[in-house]
């Protein structure tokens, strides 16, 4: 047998429930939309809160501590700190997810029960992380962005926890402060910034892009925080002037970040347009389109845009950059846990292989075709058309955990 | 006791599961010798740093090395200049990957 140290893939039964969570919640967030009637749809609804939480942290979160908890030693070239740590993670942000969710539809008084599970989660994720970072002995700029995201993270999932006890009435704070220093935090703070480090890894690992300048991630990494800073500094302060330049420099820093994927993209040796590549294509134009609809909320103040833009942030852009390489991910645990010991010594199949090829195009084209029918039925307030978007995305989904099951119980 | 060919020739058998490619016709084996002895030096590369297989393609390298009879043992040393790119893999793979 050979000897291969775990320290660059942990067992998969470590991160299979991540995953296998984490496509279900994508699943219940697409049957959650038929709830939502087009005409009344509302940043400060309680049904949206729960909605939003239920993908973000169900889904969007999962799936990404999933994907750390195999991409963190790739990255920093370093075993993790304790990776067994995640064994714990999965069930409190589940539990936290649920008790949230509930707590938002029908009882308050779960939320801070909630928010302190789903806190107690993500200090373990980030408490391991940082001890895994400080085994580095010199920091790259991609693991610079992992210090980065995660301490926005810390601070974000503090600013929601003492927003879930303001929502309780534990505390009295302003919930709308706290709401945007919580969301910019979260979402600009730990994911984006997240995603632009691990996307500069991953996105030329799998086409096998070389000699591109990383200059365009700095600018851009420092320009997300600059934003995210400027708008956590503006929610507290009320200073209108720094939460638009806060704007502006995030919109800035997406499209740097966005011209420097297509130059990698563009510039890829391997051209096949697999899933992963069309899962990219999709996800990065949702996000160039979101940030041209979101520049017509500022000029026009019409809430519609602004929910379009963000609907097609969160269920066009990091659910098809997820989805994406979830493509990619899974199959290579399952591959190196049945398939490496098998090497030299019978047939064994090639990581494309373990991928469904027509169910995962169907999931592709339903979901596609779901996000982009929703987000003309919310810029439209059209019902019909909002629900036939839905049908879309619960086809799409259910084609997802399909794909997810098929690929884990993968047999040659 | 090998020539490099030779030695290039075991090595082929070791196959890169993500790209579907011989790892000698990737262009990602830089050289190969064999002493007297049976002592055998492997000098590569790999595609990209972060690479999750690194230790298992290493692995595989030396496994396929030291199945040749009169190899005692294999050494394999992983180097990053010159940084691989797909000009050092053979036509068929560009041809294949959409590169040529």
């Amino acid at each position: 047998m050979v000897k291969i140290s775990q320290d660059f893939a942990p067992p998969f039964k470590l991160i299979a429930p991540f995953f296998l969570i984490g496509s279900l919640f994508y699943f219940f967030a697409s049957v959650y939309l038929f709830s939502f009637d087009a005409a009344n749809l509302s940043f400060v609804n309680p049904d949206m809160m729960a909605f939003v939480h239920l993908f973000l942290l169900g889904f969007v979160m999962m799936v990404i501590f999933g994907a750390m908890a195999q991409l963190v030693p790739v990255v920093l070239e370093v075993g993790h700190f304790g990776v067994e740590l995640f064994y714990a993670i999965w069930p409190l942000l589940l539990t936290g997810t649920l008790l949230m969710v509930f707590g938002f539809l029908y009882f308050p008084a779960l939320l801070p029960y909630g928010g302190v599970t789903v806190l107690i989660s993500m200090l373990i994720f980030v408490g391991e992380i940082f001890l895994t970072i400080f085994k580095v002995k010199k920091l790259t700029l991609v693991m610079s962005s992992l210090l980065i995201s995660n301490t926005f993270l810390f601070f974000g999932i503090i600013f929601g926890l003492l927003m879930a006890l303001s929502y309780a009435g534990t505390v009295s704070l302003d919930i709308a402060s706290l709401l945007k220093a919580h969301v910019y935090a979260v979402l600009g703070g730990y994911i984006a910034i997240t995603v632009m480090g691990l996307s500069i890894v991953l996105v030329p690992m799998f086409t096998l892009s070389h000699s591109f300048s990383l200059k365009p991630l700095k600018i851009s990494l420092i320009m997300m925080s600059m934003a995210v800073v400027s708008v956590v500094i503006s929610s507290f302060f009320k200073i209108d002037i720094l939460a638009y330049t806060g704007y502006a420099l995030a919109a800035v820093s997406m499209i740097v970040y966005f011209y420097l994927i297509y130059i990698i993209y563009s510039t890829r040796p391997r051209k096949e347009n697999d899933i992963y590549a069309v899962s990219l294509m999709f996800s990065y134009i949702s996000m160039l389109v979101s940030i041209v609809i979101v520049v017509f909320y500022f000029l026009t103040q019409k809430e519609e845009f602004l929910l379009a833009s963000m609907w097609l942030f969160f269920f066009g852009f990091f659910a098809f950059l997820i989805t994406g390489h979830i493509y990619k991910i899974i199959p290579f645990l399952v591959w190196f846990e049945k398939f490496s010991p098998l090497v030299g010594k019978q047939k064994v199949p090639m990581l494309a292989d373990m991928v469904p090829y027509k169910s995962s195009q169907a999931q592709f084209v339903f979901c596609a075709v779901g996000v982009v029918l929703i987000t003309i039925a919310i810029l439209t307030k059209g019902d019909a058309l909002l629900h036939a978007g839905a049908s879309f995305l619960f086809i799409g989904t259910l084609a997802f955990i399909r794909n997810v099951f098929y690929m884990i119980n993968f047999k040659a | 006791m090998y020539t490099k060919d030779e030695l290039f020739q075991a090595i082929s058998t070791v196959i890169d599961p993500e790209v579907g490619f011989n790892l000698v016709e990737m262009g990602l084996i830089y050289d190969a010798s064999c002493d007297e002895e049976g002592n055998a030096k492997v000098v590569m590369t790999l595609s990209t740093k972060a690479c999750p297989m690194h230790q298992m393609i290493l692995q595989w390298v030396k496994e396929a090395v030291e199945k040749l009879p009169n190899v005692k043992s294999a050494d394999v040393e992983v180097v990053w200049e010159p940084q691989w790119n797909i000009s050092m893999a053979d036509e068929n793979v560009k041809k294949a990957l959409g590169a040529a």
